[in-house]
């Protein structure tokens, strides 16, 4: 799922920089911080790693190929901030070194294999694997889940990103200039191949190597594991998070249910509704009888010009099926939510950030204490 | 004696990747035009024509950028066969397959009908096919010109110069030094196996090996990683990290920079 | 009375909390002394050096250098720390661990950036460190492209730059032809300027050319310390300690020996 460079506008690539920048500011302020343990080699290493198994490029329906990224295990022996920087690395070092995935696209990558990878997966494997022991069988079925969502969320990403270019970027001809499939093509394509062998690679590769170093290496697993949390959120917190993201993934499950609605919600009517018989009838059955207006107020004629939604109606045009298109609206609209709030959280560690340091934060290049056995 | 096929072409990759990076360096060495540049005039230059040729609305702006790639090639001695068989071939298949039904498939001006099946072919389809091609090509080709005139360390000091954090330059040498380690480790690793190996095996066994060699590669990593942090505590590291770059800029850097940077503003003022 | 370079009283130490690899060692480094530790593999010398060079730390037991305590706590203290990164310097076996660096030139000038010595001053010295090890040409490479020997010397060269008085070297000969082992030996016989020297090797052939003192280890403690004659001529305590095969064949005034864990196996690595 590497996006050479071509595919994507200018402008996407930008945003997907910009989105970016915040997670890779943080992640390296907390390596930094780091910097006088064993985690700068191990961090390479698994940056290294990760790199080696990209290689191994499996092919896939359509012309593609599909490969395990090493996000999990990065993840959950070297928690999702130095996971982050260690696949950002590598995949720099294919963009540049190999030509693999290009240079102007590698904000794109990043963001959807680094980022969202590492803490999709950071994210499930400390939701499933709960307080179990660092050796528990738990901890591994746990490691597969969150290597297979992660892995899969990112391509998701990815065919995202595809999908939406020939909508936005094309000449005045009509001819794509970036990506030329839509979403309806670029989901299915990315999503058939990662959803199972690259997934199932990932899956395989996630759960073996933590099983291995539970059995080899098991102080490796103890960074994750909630008895050593450095960064701890008190334990109530911490379920009262990871309840929301259960509520707002089970909200999105349950978004088809709004099909079952019919004719538009109150209010919410555009221009031409108001010329339109059948929705007169629905808009005055609403509002107790009262008959609406002849034409819509001219307020409402000149504003709405101004802003035509990316997906007018909740369905792109080209999408046939409607309650696909419904759901994909939805399960966009949320992941823009998250997205926002997802910035707005780093935002705010940000701003914590420089408020500790005006106010004199211990000094970071500290000493070797931190001596290993 | 059959070997497997996957053993095989992992061990390709494998070697195909090794023989990449001693072949870079030895280009690298020649005495073309890019190689006597300042690494920072390359590391900016080079990835701004790259943009001009992303932003582009019209192709003839990408096809001269990617002509001037291949100037740029030929004037640092870099052999026109070594990027045809490296990347030009390989993208162009990768991206052709990929835009390829995006000619039948694009709405708009039909311009040709195919005899047997009727798919029909849009002139915009066309088109998008050959942005597509063609934005990647050029862009890989710009960049592969970057690595080959400039060796690893020197990209690195470069970016350095440019403000990117020592801790991040430290981690990206410690990577690229420990991907070869891997690759050969794993290389001796699959041609251990290879060579117990008769005969096509089946996928469960492929499995197999593939999660034994990744584990065994693990269990190495870490020693590794381990007596490294060692090694480098020995010789006093504390948690700092510094990078001793000594670079000047002459005054054919100076007009090196100028030339590209003035080839990609004119790229993007014509191809707006 | 000039104090020990080293003194270590009653250390033991375990890998993971299990495994033993010493075990109530005691052992006194002069200065000016060419020391070195024999013993096969698994006999705890890679980890004696280890903690010599303050790396790790004994569970039990102490260790001092040069008259004061060597531990964590000072090693804390970065005035104590860069004299003391500075005055003791350690090779380790696989010269691998020790190349990290883009360049050979980057390399050897990793230790003096840490240390914090002036620029011009670094460029100067790590030429000068390179010179002597006979792979200034070698400068500009990347470490992983070399052979053995070459790897072996950059390795040297890093530890060298930053003009040690105490040089602990872990199986310097190992994995290299012979050519290149003279070649070490003869180094390390030269070399003026470094006042102690701790060998670990299980390579009973160079000990007469480079050490002018013995200590046996076996199982994690000392066996036996003397002068290399005395040493290398008790078969006994050499069979014993499984620094050689059962049956020891004379070739003039060389030893014959097959280190090994178990005496009486063929050939086996």
């Amino acid at each position: 799922m590497h996006i050479p460079d071509g595919y994507l506008s200018p402008a996407t690539c930008v945003t997907l920089y910009a989105g970016a920048a915040p997670f890779w500011w943080i992640a390296l302020r907390r390596v930094k911080r780091a910097l006088n343990t064993r985690l700068i080699p191990l961090l390479s290493l698994f940056s290294a790693f990760s790199f080696v198994v990209m290689m191994f490029n499996l092919p896939l329906p359509g012309g593609t190929t599909g490969h395990a990224l090493g996000v999990g295990i990065a993840a959950i022996v070297l928690g999702p901030w130095a996971s982050i920087l260690a696949i950002s690395t590598a995949l720099l070092i294919q963009a540049i070194f190999f030509g693999d995935g290009g240079i102007t696209a590698l904000g794109a990558n990043c963001f959807n294999m680094a980022i969202v990878g590492s803490l999709v997966a950071y994210g499930l494997y400390r939701v499933f694997a709960g307080h179990a022991a660092v050796t528990a069988r738990r901890r591994v079925i746990a490691a597969g889940i969150a290597g297979y969502v992660a892995i899969n969320a990112a391509a998701l990403c990815a065919a995202i990103e595809f999908g939406i270019q020939p909508y936005f970027f094309h000449d005045a001809s009509g001819t794509p200039l970036y990506a030329p499939y839509p979403l309806t093509i670029a989901i299915p394509a990315m999503m058939i191949g990662h959803l199972t062998f690259a997934g199932i690679a990932e899956l395989i590769l996630s759960a073996g190597v933590v099983a291995y170093l539970q059995h080899s290496n098991a102080g490796l697993l103890q960074f994750t594991a909630p008895e050593s949390a450095s960064e701890g959120l008190p334990r109530g917190e911490r379920a009262k998070g990871r309840s929301l993201w259960l509520a707002l993934a089970a909200l999105l499950l349950l978004t088809p249910l709004g099909l079952r609605a019919v004719g538009a919600a109150w209010g919410e009517w555009s221009v031409r509704d108001f010329a339109d018989p059948q929705a007169r009838r629905q808009m005055a059955g609403a509002s107790l009888q009262h008959v609406p207006p002849a034409h819509a107020p001219n307020g409402l004629q000149r504003l709405s010009s101004v802003w035509t939604a990316p997906f007018p109606d909740y369905a792109p045009a080209i999408v046939r099926n409607q309650s696909f298109g419904y759901m994909l609206s939805g399960m966009f609209g949320a992941g823009l939510i998250v997205l926002a709030g997802i910035i707005l959280t780093g935002l705010n560690i940000l701003i914590q950030h420089y408020q500790l340091r005006l106010h004199g934060e211990a000094s970071v290049t500290s000493n070797a204490g931190e001596q290993n056995r | 004696m059959k070997h497997d096929a996957f053993i095989q072409r992992s061990l390709q990759s494998f070697i195909r990747a090794l023989g990449r990076a001693l072949e870079s360096e030895e280009l690298s060495k020649l005495d073309g035009l890019l190689q006597r540049l300042d690494p920072r005039v390359k590391v900016i230059g080079l990835p701004t024509l790259i943009v001009a040729a992303a932003v582009s609305h019209r192709l003839a702006v990408i096809a001269a950028i990617f002509i001037i790639g291949v100037v740029l090639a030929m004037l640092s001695q870099i052999p026109l066969r070594t990027l045809a068989a490296r990347i030009w071939m390989a993208v162009l298949v990768f991206t052709g397959v990929i835009a390829l039904p995006a000619i039948f498939i694009t709405p708009g001006q039909i311009i040709y009908r195919l005899p047997l099946l009727g798919w029909t072919v849009t002139a915009q389809g066309g088109y998008s096919a050959l942005f597509l091609i063609g934005r990647t090509e050029t862009a890989a080709t710009l960049s592969l010109l970057l690595v080959l005139t400039t060796p690893w360390s020197h990209v690195l000091k470069a970016l350095r110069s440019l403000r990117v954090p020592a801790a991040l330059i430290v981690i990206f040498g410690m990577t690229y030094r420990y991907i070869f380690l891997l690759l050969a480790t794993a290389r001796d690793l699959f041609e251990s196996r290879q060579s117990r190996t008769v005969g096509s095996l089946p996928g469960r066994e492929r499995r197999r090996i593939a999660a034994a060699t990744a584990g065994a590669l693990m269990g190495k990593s870490f020693q590794l990683s381990h007596e490294v942090y060692l090694a480098m505590q020995s010789r006093g590291f504390s948690g700092e990290a510094h990078v001793l770059s000594d670079f000047t800029m002459k005054r054919r850097d100076y007009a090196g920079l100028a030339v590209l940077l003035a080839l990609s503003a004119t790229a993007f003022w014509w191809g707006r | 009375m000039t104090p020990l370079v080293f003194d270590i009283q009653n250390v033991t130490y375990r890998y993971d909390r299990t495994v033993l690899a010493l075990d109530g060692l005691t052992l006194q480094i002069h200065p000016g002394q060419r020391v070195a530790l024999l013993g096969a593999n698994g006999s705890g010398k890679s980890t004696l050096l280890r903690i010599l060079n303050g790396l790790v730390f004994p569970d039990s037991g102490t260790v001092s250098f040069a008259g004061d305590p060597l531990n964590e706590t000072r090693l804390r203290d970065e005035q104590f720390r860069f004299d003391f990164r500075r005055r003791v310097g350690l090779v380790f076996q696989n010269p691998d661990v020790q190349l990290f660096n883009p360049t050979v030139f980057d390399e050897v000038a990793f230790g003096p950036l840490q240390l914090r010595w002036p620029r011009e001053e670094i460029t100067r010295k790590v030429e000068l460190a390179l010179a002597t090890m006979g792979i200034l040409q070698l400068k500009n490479r990347a470490p992983y492209h070399l052979s053995g020997g070459e790897k072996k010397r950059v390795a040297l060269a890093s530890v060298l730059v930053l003009e040690p008085s105490v040089l602990l070297l872990d199986e310097p000969t190992g994995g290299l032809d012979p050519r290149s082992q003279s070649q070490i030996i003869d180094l390390l016989s030269n070399h003026q300027a470094i006042q102690t020297v701790v060998i670990a090797t299980h390579d009973l052939n160079i000990v007469e050319h480079i050490a002018d003192h013995c200590h046996v280890m076996d199982a994690g403690r000392i066996a036996a310390s003397g002068s290399p004659e005395s040493i290398l001529g008790d078969t006994a305590l050499l069979q014993r300690t499984s620094l050689i095969h059962a049956h020891r064949h004379a070739h003039g005034s060389l030893v014959h020996s097959h280190p090994h864990l178990h005496g009486h196996e063929p050939h086996q690595h």
